[in-house]
């Protein structure tokens, strides 16, 4: 008996070990972030995260965008050494090099067994469809490009806001004089975004031929001239960049320019109800281009803990968590919930962004895009404007650049 | 056979070193240089020959940024040799404070280009830059420019940055020089009447020969080889217009993600300097 006892208190011993509750490590989810606000941070979100979630850690690297391209550079060269992060901020521009790399991951099976899935719109979720027709991409914010106009500027001469390239060209000469333009062109890092909607305003595409197609080049050579021979730009136009087109307009300087959400309290904080956003001006027959400006959250597909990975982006991307993010980020939620009680920015903006999502749209997703973006297109279209080559030589090497 | 190895063992460590930061990454750039090596196909890097240098060499972009390079080059070191130059020739004369203007004279030298390139780029800013500003308010400009956005100042902005950034560190190195050289000389040539002008070019330009040779070959490899000021300031833009070798090489593979062409054009550049050097060398020999 006693030695019956020995044994079972030596085998209770021995199992005790196993038998009680082990606290499992959290696990950590590396993930890169960027806010064009250098002050806001993700901490509110990580804490509420973790809160909820104790068994995973959220480890949120702010990674310098430069332009995006040096985002992109880094986040190519982690995840070919290995060191990637397990989720991170990606954009359409760099979808299809991350799809040749073969470093994403597919989320369609976690999306579609999401309980906020409905909660994010039909053109969204249509937008975010790769071109293989999987999803890669989690929305997380968006904006969508609208023409920022100086009423009180337009009032004193007289002019509505321009709806149409013709009255945007007229207005544009009305409002020029001085030390004043009337367009704040953005020649620099980032222009294309503002030029397509011009260029691709009246029907063309962004397609095989689109480029050197008559709408694109007559749009094209619309562009140009309003450097070149209407004058109702800036003379550094050229190599203007956010913060001089943004500056401009806050010091009046300009009295249009196009932008997104994301400066709308700082308008509305220098000018009150002085200035408005609209959607930008379309060609006859109602056509029209509003760039869509993304910021999704992609799950490598190297990551060690992709369900956890994904808990963190959906997570984000859920009605009140996304607002609270949007309210960082400065841009729009991509939530139905969240929209309907916006209160992050003044209504007019918000209903700028909305009313031009029906023609929002984005470059091809090809190799070649993040190519245009951060290198073909500045150089090429800084040449137009100072005379180096032509509006047409221009089209004609993005055609060839997109399309061989 | 022991005393044939004891220098190399002790110079073993350095050599390692050496071979490890300099000569490894000239043989990986070498290596790349004859792939295609793209950052987002890393799973593709075949062996291409001479196809990257051949591509380089018959891009209109390469021989431009050549072309630029060669002003960027000439004009960068000039400039700052003369202010440099002038610079030192006034340091080492006696006046009051001349030890705070000695130190102060280094102050660009030592700040971080990155700093320069901004400071210069809100200088040059058509919208709230200083000296459009002063220059308008001052009568010598009638409306401000866009000196860093227009084809035929741009390059012209750039260099003010480089050479005000660089010309101390030909001021502090000629003013070595010129320490060097003994009084007595000056005073004998003065004594058997020899001018200002006479002394310096018999006296002074000869006793600095051999520091504004070195000087210059450094500054010329540096200059030649910095693409910090310019990423900065202008990016290469606009359009191309300041866009030189190391830029084109740096954007190709940076920008570009193309690796296998960004070190081949790399390439191209460190043999393009080897000869500009070996060149100088033999001709100093020469004389």
């Amino acid at each position: 008996m006693k030695r019956r006892n020995l044994l079972a208190g030596a085998a209770a011993l021995s199992a005790a070990p196993l038998a009680a509750p082990r606290a499992q490590k959290p696990v950590t989810i590396r993930w890169w972030y960027h806010f064009d606000d250098p002050k806001a941070t993700p901490d509110e979100l990580v804490a509420a995260f973790e809160k909820a979630n104790p068994d995973i850690k959220i480890q949120a690297e702010n990674i310098p965008w430069g332009g995006g391209g040096d985002y992109d550079t880094r986040l190519y060269t982690s995840l070919i050494a290995g060191n990637g992060p397990d989720t991170g901020m990606v954009k359409f521009n760099n979808l299809a090099r991350l799809m040749e790399m073969e470093a994403l991951r597919p989320l369609d099976k976690w999306v579609d067994g999401w309980a906020g899935k409905s909660d994010i719109s039909a053109d969204l979720w249509r937008l975010h469809t790769a071109p293989d027709g999987k999803r890669y991409y989690m929305p997380l914010q968006y904006v969508v490009l609208y023409l920022y106009v100086r009423l009180d500027l337009l009032a004193k001469a007289g002019l509505k806001a321009p709806t149409n390239f013709d009255d945007f060209l007229s207005t544009a000469k009305a409002m020029t004089g001085g030390e004043q333009w009337g367009f704040g062109m953005r020649g620099g890092s980032g222009g294309h975004d503002s030029w397509m909607p011009f260029v691709f305003g009246t029907g063309a595409k962004p397609v095989k031929g689109g480029f050197v197609s008559p709408q694109a080049l007559a749009q094209n050579r619309y562009f140009i001239d309003l450097y070149r021979t209407h004058k109702v730009c800036p003379p550094s136009a050229p190599t203007d960049s956010f913060l001089q087109i943004v500056n401009n307009l806050k010091a009046s300087r300009t009295a249009m320019a196009v932008h997104h959400i994301s400066t709308a309290n700082d308008m509305h904080a220098t000018f009150g109800d002085a200035i408005t956003a609209i959607p930008v001006p379309r060609g006859p027959g109602g056509t029209g281009w509003a760039t869509f400006g993304d910021g999704s959250n992609a799950v490598f597909a190297a990551s060690k803990n992709p369900e956890a990975a994904w808990k963190w982006v959906s997570w984000l991307s859920e009605g009140p968590n996304n607002v609270l993010y949007n309210k960082a980020a400065g841009q729009m939620t991509v939530t139905n919930s969240g929209a309907a009680n916006w209160t992050l920015h003044q209504r007019r903006f918000v209903d700028a962004t909305v009313q031009s999502l029906p023609i929002a749209s984005i470059l091809p997703n090809v190799s070649a895009t993040a190519d245009f973006t951060r290198t073909v297109w500045p150089q090429n279209t800084q040449k137009a404007l100072l005379g180096e080559i032509g509006p047409d030589d221009m089209m004609r090497t993005f055609e060839k650049l997109f399309f061989g | 056979m022991r005393r044939w190895a004891t220098p190399w063992l002790f110079l073993a460590p350095a050599l390692l070193v050496t071979a490890l930061i300099v000569l490894l990454p000239v043989l990986n750039a070498l290596w790349l240089s004859l792939h295609d090596v793209v950052l987002f196909r890393p799973r593709l890097r075949p062996f291409t020959g001479l196809a990257n240098y051949v591509l380089a060499l018959t891009d209109p972009v390469f021989w431009e940024s050549l072309r630029h390079s060669l002003v960027w080059v000439v004009s960068a070191v000039s400039l700052q040799f003369t202010l440099g130059f002038t610079g030192a020739l006034l340091l080492n004369r006696a006046f009051a404070w001349r030890s705070i203007a000695r130190a102060l004279i280094v102050v660009p030298w030592a700040l971080p280009s990155v700093i320069i390139g901004l400071i210069w780029t809100w200088m040059l800013d058509f919208n709230l830059g200083v000296l459009n500003v002063l220059g308008v308010r001052l009568g010598l400009l009638s409306a401000s420019i866009p000196w860093l956005a227009q084809l035929d100042t741009a390059m012209a902005g750039v260099l003010l940055a480089i050479a005000w950034q660089g010309f101390p560190f030909f001021a502090i190195t000629l003013l070595a020089g010129l320490q060097a050289i003994p009084d007595e000389h000056y005073e004998a040539a003065e004594i058997d009447g020899a001018g200002i002008f006479q002394q310096f070019w018999h006296i002074t330009v000869p006793g600095l020969a051999e520091v504004i040779v070195t000087s210059l070959l450094l500054r010329m490899i540096w200059v030649a080889n910095s693409l910090d000021l310019i990423l900065v300031m202008t990016g290469g833009g606009p359009g191309t217009a300041t866009q030189t070798l190391p830029l084109h090489a740096f954007l190709t593979a940076w920008s570009g993600g193309n690796y296998g062409q960004g070190a081949a054009l790399a390439v191209i550049l460190t043999l393009l300097l080897l000869g500009v050097v070996v060149l100088m060398l033999w001709r100093r020999r020469e004389t």
